[in-house]
């Protein structure tokens, strides 16, 4: 185990540079409190790969998620803030220090905060292993733009898979939505999104059970639902499938730490935004209770920024001015 | 020894601007062929990749040796521009 005079030691390390993450490292940073961030995907998390975002406050012609996330980041960065491409794989209390495994060497921190948010979730249906990539997509502004013209299945029926289904219309010539049970998108995205069904651009399938993806030639080329209704089989010739069916917590690194987490995988903290390791705090879409919204996610990383503060300072729980 | 680098991009894939990012970061040079505005090179990107999907980084090396990475995948990114 490396010496802790020669191990890296930062005063707070933030895993993860979604909008929870750059927000709470816009607020360290602009107090001095110097601030290192991971990030093994996209900075901006889901939100970076979102076309457009509707309901963050201040835009009231709604932005980009790209947009968004570069600002953000940019934003933080301006204060001091350093995101370093890479992964903490563990999380060790050391009391007052934290150690941490991370793909650039052992690090130590005086606190943590994680906030790596979530990543969609697998239908876990045959098929969707084996074409990913190559029919099977998660990514509707990465991988959209490759069915110009073509017949595309969505999957799900909440927020992202409604407006990731309308952002595809601008490539696609049709779209099978298929719902396993009702939508569950927001009212305005369902008035948009009926806009689209009128248009014949977006037919919904409801009470259908994504079963099958198959595919010809190494591609996707038919997807099998089951119509609970009508109790049978229903075939979708499709070009490929972009799957939106909620979330999962990107919690893997914390599995054999003390970090407790819900039923579901997500963190637990108490009402400071800290774990069960005292000097850890979890925000944003990975902590247990979160709403799954951007702005919440700001809100969280500004709480947590502050809570963190006062923990560095050694008075917890002051009010705050 | 890297001889260049090209990277096959969309307008709106957050994972594209990473690949940039990190190569600017880097200071290394690449030509972007962006399938929004050259859909017809999509054909190229697939065949290279054999994934309908972006990022798609193709970095030839001075003995004409390629190696196509496929997404904003550091573990294989990093070594493959060293």
């Amino acid at each position: 185990m490396s010496d802790k005079t020669s191990t890296p030691k930062h005063n707070v390390i933030v895993i993860g540079a979604g909008p929870a993450a750059l927000t709470a490292a816009i607020y360290t940073t602009r107090e001095d409190i110097e601030t290192l961030l991971f990030e093994r995907g996209v900075i901006g998390g889901l939100a970076a790969v979102t076309d457009k975002i509707d309901n963050y406050p201040g835009f009231p012609d709604g932005v980009e998620g790209l947009k968004l996330s570069e600002d953000l980041s940019k934003q933080a960065e301006r204060f001091g803030a350093v995101i370093e491409p890479g992964e903490v794989t563990s999380i060790k209390d050391e009391g007052k220090l934290k150690r941490l495994e991370t793909t650039s060497g052992e690090m130590l921190a005086k606190a943590v905060l994680i906030a790596t948010g979530s990543d969609y979730k697998k239908i876990n249906v045959p098929g969707e292993e084996e074409f990913y990539g190559r029919g099977v997509h998660y990514c509707a502004t990465c991988d959209g733009a490759f069915y110009r013209d073509k017949k595309l299945a969505v999957v799900g029926g909440g927020n992202s898979a409604v407006q990731e289904a309308i952002f595809l219309t601008r490539f696609t010539s049709h779209i099978d939505l298929l719902v396993r049970s009702t939508i569950k998108a927001s009212d305005v995205l369902q008035k948009e999104l009926e806009e689209h069904v009128k248009k014949g651009q977006i037919t919904v399938h409801l009470g259908t059970q994504t079963k099958k993806i198959i595919g010809k030639d190494k591609f996707v080329n038919k997807v099998i639902g089951y119509d609970v209704s009508k109790k049978k089989d229903v075939e979708f010739d499709v070009d490929g499938v972009f799957v939106f069916v909620g979330l999962e917590p990107n919690t893997q690194f914390v599995k054999d730490s003390k970090i407790k987490l819900d039923e579901v995988g997500f963190i637990k903290t108490d009402e400071n935004l800290q774990t069960s390791i005292k000097g850890v705090f979890a925000c944003g879409d990975v902590r247990s209770g979160a709403t799954m919204q951007i702005a919440s996610a700001a809100g969280e990383g500004a709480t947590a920024a502050l809570k963190i503060r006062e923990y560095l300072e050694g008075r917890p729980h002051a009010p705050q001015n | 020894m890297v001889k260049n680098i090209t990277i096959f991009t969309t307008n709106t894939c957050g994972y594209c601007s990473m690949v940039k990012k990190y190569l600017g970061a880097k200071g290394m040079n690449y030509e972007e062929v962006n399938l929004d505005e050259h859909p017809q090179r999509q054909a190229e990107a697939l065949e290279l990749s054999g994934a309908l999907t972006v990022p798609v980084t193709v970095v030839t090396k001075q003995d004409e040796s390629k190696e196509v990475i496929i997404g904003y995948n550091l573990a294989k990114l990093a070594p493959a521009v060293a």
